[in-house]
């Protein structure tokens, strides 16, 4: 996967830039400013991934051991947190257990689009028009994190990375390895998959 | 449109790209042609909002605490790791 890059390529400096370099020149007592700066949003992008509270935390622990292996070798050729998040995703992919929560499929889209007459809808449902604020409450955020867990790896990985860590479609594909496309496709059928969870959550309520 | 023609290839074609629109990642000529289809098929628009606001919805999904037994045991590994990296 190298790629030969340009000599004078330009250095991407974001926030984290000093820091790294802090880091890089010997100063390896900062190092621990780095874990308390992405802490939480590993772990919590962990948990999301591996479910289960201890596998996130070895996973957590295992990302920032590797980042201070490996960070001579960051080329500021991206943002720091892509990096960073190219090696958590990396080592959650290695973590992963077989879930019964979310066994491995393809989703396809013809399981989403409404064919029969009576899955057909004729009005927009209240869950899609309240306002924002009114509709979210506790109960909800959990059945919405619930949904996520279901979702197949691959397509819990492209979504999360998206709509909850907010990542771009082209950062996404880097971090992961994939084209904008292939991006593209998995993230619509993961909202897609969500939403229909949201559905059925929303009928019963 | 009516209930009954929402199996038309159109709406199949329309209905793959709606992420892609809602993201602002379609070229205008598509744009242009959901926000027209939408106006005519019921189906359609009722597929665009919930899956808008499904998407809202998770963009809230929030975050936890780190456990404060976790953070504490993590700053002890980290502050027991060698303090020169191994050249890579």
């Amino acid at each position: 996967m190298t790629v030969p890059r340009p000599a004078n390529r330009k250095k991407i400096k974001d926030k984290d830039f000093e820091l790294i370099q802090a880091i890089n020149s010997g100063q390896f007592d900062r190092f621990p400013d780095l874990v308390k700066r992405y802490e939480q949003k590993l772990y919590n992008f962990s948990l999301r991934m591996c479910r289960d509270a201890a596998d996130a935390e070895d996973t957590v622990q295992e990302t920032f051991l590797n980042v201070f292996r490996y960070l001579k070798n960051f080329r500021y050729e991206t943002k720091f947190k892509n990096w960073l998040y190219r090696v958590a995703a990396s080592t959650c992919i290695k973590k992963r257990r077989k879930s019964k929560f979310a066994p491995e499929r393809e989703l396809s889209l013809d399981e989403f689009f409404p064919q029969d007459e009576a899955e057909v809808p004729d009005q927009v449902p209240k869950w899609a028009l309240r306002p924002l604020d009114k509709l979210l409450n506790d109960e909800l955020l959990d059945k919405i994190n619930e949904a996520i867990f279901t979702l197949p790896e691959k397509y819990r990985l492209v979504i999360v990375l998206r709509d909850i860590e907010g990542f771009s479609t082209a950062e996404t594909a880097q971090i992961l390895n994939l084209s904008d496309a292939n991006v593209k496709v998995r993230l619509h059928r993961a909202r897609l998959f969500l939403r229909d969870k949201l559905k059925g959550y929303f009928e019963n309520e | 449109m009516n209930k009954n023609e929402h199996d038309h290839k159109h709406c199949l074609e329309l209905f793959q790209k709606l992420s892609e629109y809602l993201d602002n990642e379609l070229d205008e000529v598509s744009c242009k042609e959901i926000e027209k289809h939408i106006k005519e098929c019921v189906p359609c628009f009722v597929c665009l909002q919930t899956l808008k606001r499904t998407v809202d919805l998770c963009k809230q999904a929030g975050n936890r605490p780190v456990p404060k037994d976790f953070s504490k045991k993590l700053k002890e590994v980290i502050q027991n790791m060698p303090k020169t990296p191994p050249a890579g």
